[in-house]
């Protein structure tokens, strides 16, 4: 929480009261949602780059294995015994997914702070000190 | 009057630092709780599987082969590691609350000079006015 409030004094200096129109309420409201998509597309990302460096890992281990090993793949609550080979099959295609799901949420996020940006600088440009958007 | 006002705030915020603080500490404190229960569930296993058994590892989506002692040191080692994180946080945890009764006791001081001054002076002013807070 980083409150950033005004002291009398700079209150004081701060002139005469900037009315908030509907347009600036309804600005500072999508800021606010804005906000917390941002968060929780952060989330999502985090669990999605966990998931792409397992998939990288089993499939670094997999290059070590035998070719006559038989592999269990997790399909859903199930086992599976596959050939090697298809096993790092089904691992590149699930990679690829994982790195389409990546770039999609970075885009995303992109796009989101892009409009939060915006957002701030024509907030602080009407209101200047009495509004703190710091997150 | 104003003095107050400023060194009150800084209390303040110093207050709600530490609070969060603390609960990160306790959030932390049983994360660790749980992963140890878990690991010495897995060490119990262990201390029971039979000589010819194999163990798996789960890494994404597959269960690779792993050797007895390779998954053995690995629990112990994760154990050591959480009992090490354990003994670290309960003494840090101890000493924040420590520090929040002694911070309480300073705002608590601080507010009752405050009283006093202002049964003397006619009242506090009021404090900053915050605006349009986003989340």
């Amino acid at each position: 929480m980083n409150r950033r409030m005004l002291t009398k004094a700079e209150e004081e200096a701060a002139g005469e009261e900037i009315e908030v129109r509907r347009e600036d309420q309804d600005k500072i409201n999508k800021f606010s949602r804005l906000h917390q998509h941002e968060l929780s597309i952060e989330e999502e990302l985090k669990g999605k780059n966990k998931e792409k460096e397992e998939l990288d890992d089993i499939t670094t281990e997999l290059e070590l294995a035998e070719e006559e090993d038989l592999v269990p793949y997790k399909i859903g609550d199930a086992f599976f015994h596959v050939q090697l080979p298809q096993a790092q099959e089904m691992l590149a295609v699930s990679g690829a997914k994982v790195e389409e799901q990546i770039d999609e949420l970075e885009e995303k996020l992109g796009t989101i702070r892009e409009e939060m940006t915006q957002l701030k600088v024509e907030l602080y440009a009407r209101f200047g000190r009495t509004i703190n958007l710091e997150t | 009057m104003s003095d107050l006002q400023v060194k009150m705030q800084s209390l303040s915020e110093d207050f709600t630092k530490l609070q969060k603080e603390l609960q990160e500490a306790i959030t932390s404190r049983q994360k660790l709780e749980a992963q140890m229960q878990e690991n010495l569930g897995v060490q119990k296993e262990f201390g029971q599987l039979k000589d010819d058994e194999t163990i798996y590892k789960l890494i994404g989506p597959v269960l690779l082969k792993q050797e007895r002692s390779d998954a053995e040191s690995t629990v112990n080692g994760r154990l050591e590691f959480i009992r090490k994180e354990i003994s670290r946080l309960e003494p840090l945890i101890e000493e924040t609350q420590t520090k929040i009764e002694r911070k309480k006791g300073e705002i608590i001081q601080l507010q009752t000079s405050a009283q006093q001054a202002g049964a003397g002076a006619g009242g506090a002013g009021g404090g900053g006015k915050p605006k349009a807070v986003a989340a």
